[in-house]
């Protein structure tokens, strides 16, 4: 046992650590699973005074994403803070501690007596991923054609800086501006500006139904062009799905039962080939929404272009192209690419980029791989400032993130 | 900083007279005087200049100067802010962006437009309306309030409980930091790599730097509007309706909330119609037909469920007008009821209305004054009116203590200081009540980590000891809501 398992053992008991191994990278590291974010910040603040590398884990769902931190010395785990500290169905909020899984918070509010609710966040492999690693990735799906991402979500956040102070900030009610958002700033941070114990959350009700309209084999303008329609028509999409190459678009809307099936017939009205989509097909869509683009290997990378240069996007992705699978979200032109086997990443970043768009590593991006996209220069000047002002050893995944 | 002028030395003065133009740089005493205050008239600073920039490079060359000679510096925009965010500092000046008014940019294909930070509010919309546009956030004081204020108080109005607030709405901006620098946050596009600064930077006060050009995001005019207001027996009652509302998962665009205080000054000041009644509830709801038509229904009836006398439904344009008129002139009709009133603005869980509610009734027993309660009910967010009289001697002492006996008890109902209006000078001595020392420990090195010479907007937001011992003056109303160009929300 090294001396650093000894005093992770001394502080936190010994079934609160795992001895060295080599999932976190070539030098094997230990992981300490903390009980409380009071015993989490302590370990944070042993690491830091030794001047070590640490990384932060959830559910390990998204341990590929962002570039592969350069060191680590030791694995910090959330998973032992899972508990579910109030839901307010009145209030459609509720308050985790950050290493809740996903698949159990959504258990947990669902099951409140009278009230269907749910947190409408469906990113990637969500059922294991936590709480706060879903903010840490600012990780989404589908449903943020209508409920936004992470950041129009999190109301509040506690968490832990690398030094070991423990701090809020926003809160657990809808609306408020006291203080600087630093939620904002922890969304998408990849662990490397705090580690974060307990998140506030909005919820929303479930809707009473879903209809969906499907229609296959569209070419990318007729993909763009639909959507543009869509989205100006008077119709709320929850999702609207482009799944390439086979030209797949797939919208679903939520709502009163009268409501969604009107809006369902204005969609399809718009949809070339469109139609409605009955109940056994919508399962099956629904596991291929989720299994898209991450099956099969190959680097996936996130993707953003401008929803008018969508078809643009969809041409690169045509059969014999770079791209294997690409799962779009159509009403905000951002989503994911499994390139093939052989495709040179930083070449289809300099398309995308071309386009107008951006690229990011979602599975696949090694150690030495460059960050795919140039920052603005006083951005990133800002970005190290606001890093070395909140954890000024770089103890936190050192490389990993935006700088 | 190591050294703070009394006045406004000729070098740095000549310095921004090159920078700006002669005619931009006020320095006459009653030219500064325009420029002392913000929407909270109670708090007052006369600045050592005024300069008034037209672009992103003359905003930088002033930020420099002021950097160079240690001079502190406060944005404003129109000055309607209601936190003493553009207050002047006295040994600093106002760099006032009123000069920055163009819409730069209408890119609708991607649902965007691009505007200078001295925009009013109410602009944006007008200019995407043609094309079937609008952009959502709607603080009350629109037609005046620029951009540039509402990025940097992340301003909210009545239907913002359906489409989020300036935050959700605003995807880029070009921030001149405090040191002088020219930085590009954000994207039209979602998804732009590296820290979410734009995020930061909304909702930061000027403290952070000056926004000199946004992008935001506007939406599709929707299909239809429904509106209707609903007599209670009580704010109870009322409550108890908006929570019923909410849990079903009904997502009006506005639910706003009046007492009995209220309507009986809007029939006495306006005569609008308004039925007699303990509170009434003025719920909007927007999108498809078909869904609005579903939704509507549902709405009427939990209103009649939770005891509402009158349910009365607008049929067109001009009664929803008409519903919407007694709501909009809430704020000028107590000011025929009452001399003097302060608007706090608190926050609360929607699920605590009812209680808090109660307790400030209460407290307007103990402290002897009347609360008049008119606020945007669907997000919890309050605006108790304490109704004071200036010349009486204790009223406004008694008005300050009241208000902050209400912000007391929205924190522990497990409120906010503030929903919309800001810190600003106002609050900044509450921060502690809601905020750890550690708390706000963290927000003060993000905020040296844009502004490590504390030049942008100092005083504001975060407390420090030298602030926390002055007192507020009392509250004045502003012009423009005198002149009833705007309400107060
Ligand atoms: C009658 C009335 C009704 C109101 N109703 C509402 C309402 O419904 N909802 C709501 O949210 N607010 C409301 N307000 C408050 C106010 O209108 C908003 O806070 C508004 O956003 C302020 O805009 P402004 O241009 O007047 O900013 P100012 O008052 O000039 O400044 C406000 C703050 O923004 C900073 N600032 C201004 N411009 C910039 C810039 N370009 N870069 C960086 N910082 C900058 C200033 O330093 C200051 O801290 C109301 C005010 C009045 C008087």
């Amino acid at each position: 046992m090294t001396s650093l398992e000894a005093d992770l053992e001394a502080l936190l008991g010994r079934d609160s650590v795992t001895p060295a191994d080599g999932r976190a990278g070539p030098t094997p590291a230990p992981t300490a699973r903390p009980r409380s974010a009071e015993a989490l910040a302590e370990v944070l603040a042993l690491a830091n005074s030794r001047r070590l590398a640490v990384l932060v884990r959830g559910g390990g769902t998204k341990w590929g994403w962002g570039r592969a931190p350069g060191r680590c010395d030791l694995v910090v785990e959330t998973t032992a803070l899972n508990r579910l500290l109030e839901h307010e169905p009145g209030d459609l909020t509720c308050v985790a501690e950050a290493g809740l899984t996903l698949g159990e918070l959504q258990r947990l509010v669902a099951s409140a007596p009278g009230h269907h609710q749910r947190l409408m966040l469906d990113p990637p492999q969500g059922g294991d991923a936590t709480l706060g690693g879903v903010v840490a990735t600012a990780a989404s799906g589908p449903l943020r054609a209508r409920y936004g991402t992470p950041r129009d979500l999190l109301l509040g956040a506690r968490f832990a800086l690398a030094d070991g102070t423990l701090a809020r900030t926003g809160g657990k009610v809808v609306k408020n501006v006291a203080g600087y958002d630093l939620g904002k700033l922890l969304t998408g941070s990849q662990g490397t500006l705090a580690v974060i114990v307990e998140v506030a959350l909005r919820l929303h009700p479930v809707p009473p139904a879903s209809c969906w309209v499907v229609a296959e084999r569209l070419d990318p303008q007729t993909a763009q062009a639909a959507l543009a329609a869509l989205r100006r028509a008077p119709a709320v999409l929850s999702m609207a799905e482009l799944l390439w190459p086979e030209g797949r678009l797939l919208a679903r809307l939520d709502g009163a039962p009268s409501a969604c099936e009107q809006q369902a017939e204005i969609v399809r009205a718009l949809v070339p080939g469109g139609r409605l989509a009955g109940e056994r097909e919508t399962d099956e869509l629904v596991r291929m929404i989720e299994r898209r683009p991450w099956d099969g290997e190959g680097p996936v990378l996130g993707i953003s272009v401008p929803v008018n240069r969508i078809g643009e996007l969809l041409a690169l992705a045509a059969v014999g192209g770079p791209v294997a699978h690409l799962s779009l979200r159509g009403t905000v032109g951002a989503g994911e690419a499994r390139l093939q086997a052989g495709a040179d990443p930083a070449q289809f970043a300099a398309r995308v980029a071309d386009l107008g768009g951006f690229v990011s590593w979602h599975r696949g991006g090694d150690r030495d791989s460059p960050p795919l996209q140039p920052l603005d220069p006083v951005a990133a000047r800002l970005a190290l400032s606001v890093k070395r002002a909140l954890d000024p050893h770089s103890t936190l995944a050192p490389g990993r993130g935006p700088v | 900083m190591d050294r703070i002028p009394a006045r406004l030395d000729q070098a740095p003065l000549d310095a921004l007279r090159q920078a700006v133009g002669g005619r931009w740089v006020l320095t006459d005493p009653d030219q500064l005087r325009t420029y002392e205050c913000d929407g909270l008239t109670g708090w007052r600073a006369v600045p050592l200049a005024v300069v008034l920039p037209s672009s992103t490079e003359e905003v930088v060359q002033v930020v420099r100067i002021c950097r160079r000679s240690h001079v502190p510096f406060v944005a404003r925009g129109s000055g309607t802010g209601l936190s003493g965010g553009a207050l002047p500092v006295e040994d600093g000046i106002v760099i006032g962006l009123s000069r920055m008014r163009e819409i730069l940019r209408l890119d609708l294909d991607n649902e965007r437009v691009v505007v200078q930070p001295g925009v009013p509010n109410l602009e944006v919309s007008r200019a995407v309306a043609p094309y079937g546009y609008l952009y959502a956030p709607d603080p009350s004081s629109q037609r005046v309030c620029s951009i540039g204020g509402n990025v940097a108080e992340n301003s909210g109005g009545a239907h913002c409980l359906k489409y989020g607030f300036t935050t959700n709405h605003v995807v880029a901006l070009t921030l001149v930091t405090p040191e002088g620098e020219v930085a590009h946050l954000g994207s039209a596009v979602p998804d732009s790599p590296g820290y979410d600064l734009l995020g930061v930077v909304v909702g930061s006060e000027g403290t952070l730097g000056i926004v000199t050009e946004v992008t935001l995001r506007v939406l599709p005019v929707p299909q239809r509007v429904q509106t209707l207001l609903a007599a209670f027996p009580s704010t109870d009652a009322a409550g108890e309706a908006v929570a019923e509302i909410i849990a079903a998962g009904v997502l009006p665009a506005a639910i706003e909330m009046m007492d009995r205080a209220t309507i009986e000054a809007v029939e006495f000041a306006m005569h609008a119609g308004y039925p007699d009644c303990g509170a009434a509830l003025l719920v909007e709801l927007d999108g498809p037909q078909s869904e609005c038509e579903a939704l509507f229904g549902q709405v009427v009836e939990i209103c009649r469920g939770c005891g509402a006398s009158e349910v009365r439904v607008a049929e067109d344009e001009a009664e929803r007008a008409l519903l919407w008129k007694g709501r909009r002139g809430a704020f000028s009709a107590m000011g025929r009821v009452s001399p003097d009133y302060y608007v706090q603005d608190g926050v609360v869980p929607r699920s605590q209305l009812a209680r808090v509610l109660a307790g400030i009734r209460e407290l307007e027993g103990r402290h002897g004054l009347k609360v008049a309660n008119v606020f945007h009910a669907g997000d919890g967010n309050l605006h108790p009116l304490i109704l004071y009289d200036r010349r009486s001697p204790e009223g406004p002492d008694r008005a300050k203590r009241l208000a902050e006996d209400i912000l007391t008890l929205c924190l522990e109902a497990g409120g906010s200081l503030t929903g919309e209006h800001g810190v600003g000078r106002d609050k900044v001595c509450q921060m502690p009540k809601l905020f750890s020392p550690d708390d706000q420990m963290v927000m003060h090195r993000l905020r040296r980590a844009f502004d490590p010479e504390g030049t942008a907007n100092p005083g504001k937001v975060l407390p420090t000891p030298r602030l926390c011992g002055e007192h507020p003056g009392i509250y004045r109303p502003h012009p423009l809501e005198l002149s009833g160009a705007a309400q107060r929300l």
